[in-house]
C-alpha cells in the first residue's frame, strides 16, 4: 500500500516536473510541425488565405520544376564543402590553442568574434567591406596591384564559401577545443613513451577519443549549413539567376515574395523528411561513442 | 513503456492540432472608438524617415485635436513586406496601417480595407489608379518612385565640347553599333546612345576614359531591378503581355536582355554589378568610377549634396531614361482589414491625404504623389519638377494583375543570369515568358 502511494507520488511529481518541457514542445515544436504539415496540403496563399485542401499538388509542383531541385543541389554541395573545411580548420585551431603561448587569451577571444555577430549583420558588413567602390578589402587588394571582382558570377560562390568558413570555423573550433580540455593527457604521455609520433597520436589516440565531440560538431554545423540563409540572401539574394539559391532562400521567396504558403510549407516538409532519418542515427552514434569513452 | 511514449507523442500532436484549429479563426476587426493609438509600419530610408517627421508633427498638433496618437514602427527595408505578409497570413490586428505599394496592393487586397470614402482629388490620377484593384481603392499614394538617367555633367560636357573626343566617340560607336554616331546631350539619348556612351566611358574599350566604367547595371536577382530593366524593355517598344499572353520572348524582350549582356560582358559596367542594386549604384556614382546610371528618383538629392557626395556634388545632371520610358510606382499606406481601431486609422489616413501633410512630407525629404505639392516645393528638391513631368509625359505602369508582385520576382530570377551573360538570352526569355504566363493564367 505504502509502496503504491510512493509510486503514485513519484509519477505525479515526474508529470509536474516535465510539464514545462511538454508545454514548450507542444507550443514550439508540435504545433508549428502540425500546422506546417497541414498547410502543405492546402492552396493557402496571400490572395486566397483560406485553407483549401489541394492534395499533393504542392509536392508535385516542387518536383516537376527545376527550381526546388536546383536549390537542393546547391545547398547540399555548399554544405558539404563548408562543413568539411570548418571541421578540418576547427580541429587544427583547437590543436593549436591546446598549448600555452603568449597572448593566447587575446587570440582566443579574437578567434571567437565572428560567431558573436548576427549572420544578417555580418552579411551587411561584408557587403560594405567588399564593395569595389567604397569597400576596404578591394582598396587593400588594389594597393597591392590586385584587382578582383569578388561579386562576379565566377567568384561569388567561392566568396560565399570563404565567408561561411570565416564565420563558422570558430564554432567547430570551440566545440572541439572544449573536448580537448577534457581529454585525458596521460594517454598522450603513454603513447609518447611507446614512441608514437605526433601524427600517430592524432590518428590512434586523439581522434578516437574525440569522436563523439567531432560528431556533435559535424552534426550541428551540417544542420546549420543546410539552413544557410542570412549572409547569402543579403549578398546575392540567391542570384545571379538561381545559382546561389539555398533551400531556405527558396522557401522564403515562395512564402514571402510569391505569397504561396502551401508550396513553401510543402518544401519545408520535404526538407524535414529528408533530414529527420539522420537524427536518431547521429544521436545514437554520439551516445554510443560517449558510452565507449566512459 | 512504449505505450506511454506513444501516448505522450499522441497527446502532443492532438494538442498541437487543437492549437492549429484555434489559430485559424481570425476576426474581421472593428471601428473602435475613433481615438487612441494607431499603429503603422513603414520601411526605413528616405520615405520612412520623412513619414516619421510627418507623424511626429501630427502627434504634436492635429493628433491632439483628434485624440489620436500614432506609433510608427520602422521595419527593415528589405523585409517590411515579408513581415507584413506574415501578419496578414495570421489575420493579425497588431498593425492598423500597413506600408504597401502599387506593385503589391492587388496581392495584399484580401487583407486590406477599401478606402473609397477618403478624398483623393489632390493626387496624381495615375497614382491612385495604380492602387485601385477591382474598382476599389486599397491604398493612399505616399511617395512616387520612377527612374532617371543621372549623369556627370562635367564628363559629358567635356566630350561634347572636345572635337578630338568626338572623333574617338564616333569611332567607338561605329564599332559598337555598326555605324558612327555623333555624341548628343543625355536629354535626348536613345538606347543606342546609352550603349555607345557606356563603351566610350569604359577603360576596357577606351583607355583614355576618365572613368573606369561607363555605367553600372543593377543586375542583382531582385524584383526592384526588374523595374529598371523594364525601362529598357519598354524603350524598345516591348511590354510584359498583350491580350493576356506573355511577350517577354518578343524581339524587344530579347534586345533588352542582350543590351544588358553586352554591357556586362564588355566590362562597360563593373563585374560586381551582378550583385548591384540601389546602394551599389549610389556608391559607384559617388566614387566617380562611373559616368552615368539609370537610377531611382530618390537618389538625385543625395548625389548633389556636398556632405553625402563631396566628390561629385554639383556635377550630376538628370535626364529621362534612355529610350524615353520610365516605370512609375507609388509607395502607399493601407488600412488593415483586421484592425480593431479602423475609425481612428481612417482619420489619420484622411489627414495624410491633405496637401498640408504631404507638404510636410516633402519638406522631410519625401517625394509626394501630389502635383500641386511638387510644383510648389521645387526649391526643396530640383528633381520634383522632373518627377512631375516624367509621370505625366513618359511614365508607364506594368500590367496590374493579382500576381504583379510575383511577376517582378519571377522575371528577376529568370533573367538576372542572362543580364550578366551567364545564361543564353533565348533560354532566359523563354523561361521568363513561361513563368510570367503561369502567373497571368
Amino acid at each position: 500500500m505504502a509502496s503504491t502511494f510512493v509510486r503514485q507520488k513519484k509519477h505525479g511529481a515526474s508529470l509536474i516536473l516535465s510539464a514545462p518541457l511538454i508545454i514548450f514542445a507542444a507550443l514550439f515544436v508540435a504545433y508549428p510541425l502540425v500546422s506546417g504539415t497541414m498547410t502543405a496540403f492546402t492552396s493557402k496563399s496571400l490572395l486566397d488565405p483560406t485553407d483549401t485542401f489541394n492534395g499533393v499538388d504542392n509536392f508535385v509542383s516542387l518536383f516537376t520544376k527545376p527550381a526546388f531541385l536546383n536549390a537542393a543541389g546547391f545547398t547540399l554541395s555548399f554544405a558539404a564543402i563548408v562543413v568539411l573545411c570548418e571541421m578540418v580548420l576547427g580541429f587544427g585551431l583547437a590543436l593549436l590553442f591546446d598549448r600555452k603561448f603568449p597572448g593566447k587569451k587575446l587570440f582566443f577571444t579574437l578567434t571567437l568574434l565572428p560567431i558573436m555577430i548576427a549572420p544578417a549583420l555580418l552579411g551587411i558588413m561584408f557587403r560594405l567591406l567588399l564593395n569595389e567602390d567604397i569597400g576596404a578589402i578591394p582598396a587593400i587588394l588594389q594597393s597591392f596591384g590586385l584587382s578582383v571582382s569578388l561579386f562576379s558570377p565566377s567568384s561569388v560562390v567561392p566568396l560565399l564559401v570563404v565567408l561561411d568558413i570565416l564565420q563558422w570555423t570558430p564554432f567547430t573550433f570551440l566545440i572541439i577545443y572544449a573536448g580537448l580540455q577534457s581529454f585525458p593527457k596521460e594517454l598522450l604521455e603513454a603513447s609518447a613513451v611507446d614512441g608514437a609520433t605526433f601524427l600517430r597520436q592524432l590518428w590512434h589516440v586523439v581522434l578516437p577519443v574525440l569522436k563523439p565531440v567531432l560528431f556533435a560538431a559535424f552534426f550541428l554545423r551540417a544542420i546549420d549549413a543546410i539552413r544557410t540563409f542570412d549572409v547569402i540572401y543579403v549578398l546575392t539574394a540567391g542570384g545571379p539567376g538561381t545559382s546561389t539559391t539555398t533551400l531556405s532562400i527558396f522557401i522564403y521567396k515562395v512564402a514571402f515574395e510569391q505569397g504561396d504558403f502551401g508550396k513553401a510549407a510543402a518544401a519545408s516538409v520535404v526538407v524535414l523528411i529528408c533530414l529527420l532519418p539522420f537524427v536518431p542515427f547521429i544521436v545514437k552514434r554520439i551516445a554510443s561513442s560517449g558510452m565507449e569513452g566512459k | 513503456m512504449l505505450s506511454r511514449k506513444l501516448g505522450a507523442v499522441g497527446a502532443l500532436l492532438v494538442s498541437a492540432t487543437l492549437l492549429t484549429g484555434c489559430s485559424t479563426g481570425g476576426s474581421t476587426g472593428g471601428d473602435g472608438s475613433g481615438s487612441g493609438t494607431v499603429k503603422m509600419v513603414a520601411w526605413p530610408g528616405p520615405e520612412g524617415d520623412a513619414m516619421k517627421e510627418v507623424v511626429d508633427a501630427y502627434n504634436a498638433g492635429q493628433g491632439k485635436e483628434d485624440d489620436i496618437n500614432v506609433e510608427l514602427v520602422l521595419l527593415s527595408r528589405q523585409d517590411t513586406f515579408s513581415k507584413e505578409t506574415a501578419l496578414m497570413s495570421s489575420k493579425s490586428s497588431d498593425v492598423d496601417v500597413y506600408w504597401t505599394a502599387s506593385y503589391n496592393v492587388g496581392q495584399f487586397s484580401p487583407s486590406l480595407e477599401p478606402l473609397d470614402d477618403i478624398d483623393t482629388s489632390n493626387y496624381f490620377p495615375v497614382a491612385t489608379e495604380g492602387l485601385t484593384y477591382n474598382d476599389k481603392l486599397y491604398a493612399l499614394p505616399l511617395d512616387v518612385s520612377n527612374h532617371f538617367l543621372l549623369y556627370r555633367t562635367d564628363l559629358i560636357d567635356g566630350l561634347l565640347n572636345d572635337p578630338a573626343a568626338v572623333e574617338v566617340y564616333k569611332s567607338i560607336s561605329a564599332d559598337v553599333l555598326g555605324e558612327p554616331r555623333e555624341p548628343v546631350d543625355p536629354q535626348s539619348w536613345d538606347l543606342d546612345d546609352y550603349k555607345a556612351m557606356s563603351a566610350y566611358f569604359s577603360k576596357s574599350t577606351n583607355a583614355d576614359s576618365p572613368t573606369q566604367y561607363g555605367t553600372i547595371l543593377q543586375a542583382k536577382n531582385l524584383l526592384y531591378n526588374t523595374m529598371i530593366w523594364n525601362d529598357v524593355l519598354w524603350g524598345y517598344g516591348g511590354n510584359w503581355a498583350e491580350d493576356g499572353k506573355a511577350t517577354i520572348d518578343s524581339d524587344a524582350g530579347k534586345k533588352a536582355v542582350q543590351l544588358y549582356a553586352d554591357i556586362y560582358k564588355n566590362k562597360w559596367t563593373s563585374p560586381d554589378s551582378a550583385q548591384a542594386e540601389f546602394p551599389e549604384t549610389q556608391a559607384a556614382l559617388q566614387s566617380g568610377n562611373v559616368a552615368f546610371a539609370m537610377q531611382w528618383s530618390a537618389a538625385y538629392a543625395a548625389l548633389n549634396d556636398p556632405e553625402q557626395s563631396p566628390d561629385i556634388a554639383g556635377k550630376i545632371g538628370i535626364a529621362p531614361v534612355p529610350g524615353g520610358q520610365t516605370h512609375v510606382h507609388a509607395l502607399s499606406v493601407s488600412l488593415n482589414k483586421y484592425s480593431k481601431n479602423k475609425a481612428a486609422a481612417k482619420t489619420l489616413l484622411s489627414y495624410l491625404a491633405t496637401t498640408e501633410a504631404m507638404t510636410a512630407y516633402a519638406e522631410a525629404g519625401g517625394i509626394p504623389a501630389m502635383p500641386e505639392v511638387l510644383s510648389q516645393n521645387e526649391d526643396l528638391n530640383p528633381a520634383f519638377g522632373r518627377v512631375s513631368e516624367s509621370i505625366s509625359e513618359y511614365g508607364y505602369s506594368e500590367p496590374v494583375f493579382p500576381k504583379t508582385f510575383q511577376a517582378y520576382s519571377a522575371l528577376a530570377e529568370a533573367l538576372s543570369g542572362a543580364w550578366v551573360g551567364e545564361t543564353p538570352v533565348n533560354d532566359a526569355v523563354k523561361n521568363a515568358n513561361e513563368a510570367l504566363q503561369e502567373l497571368l493564367d
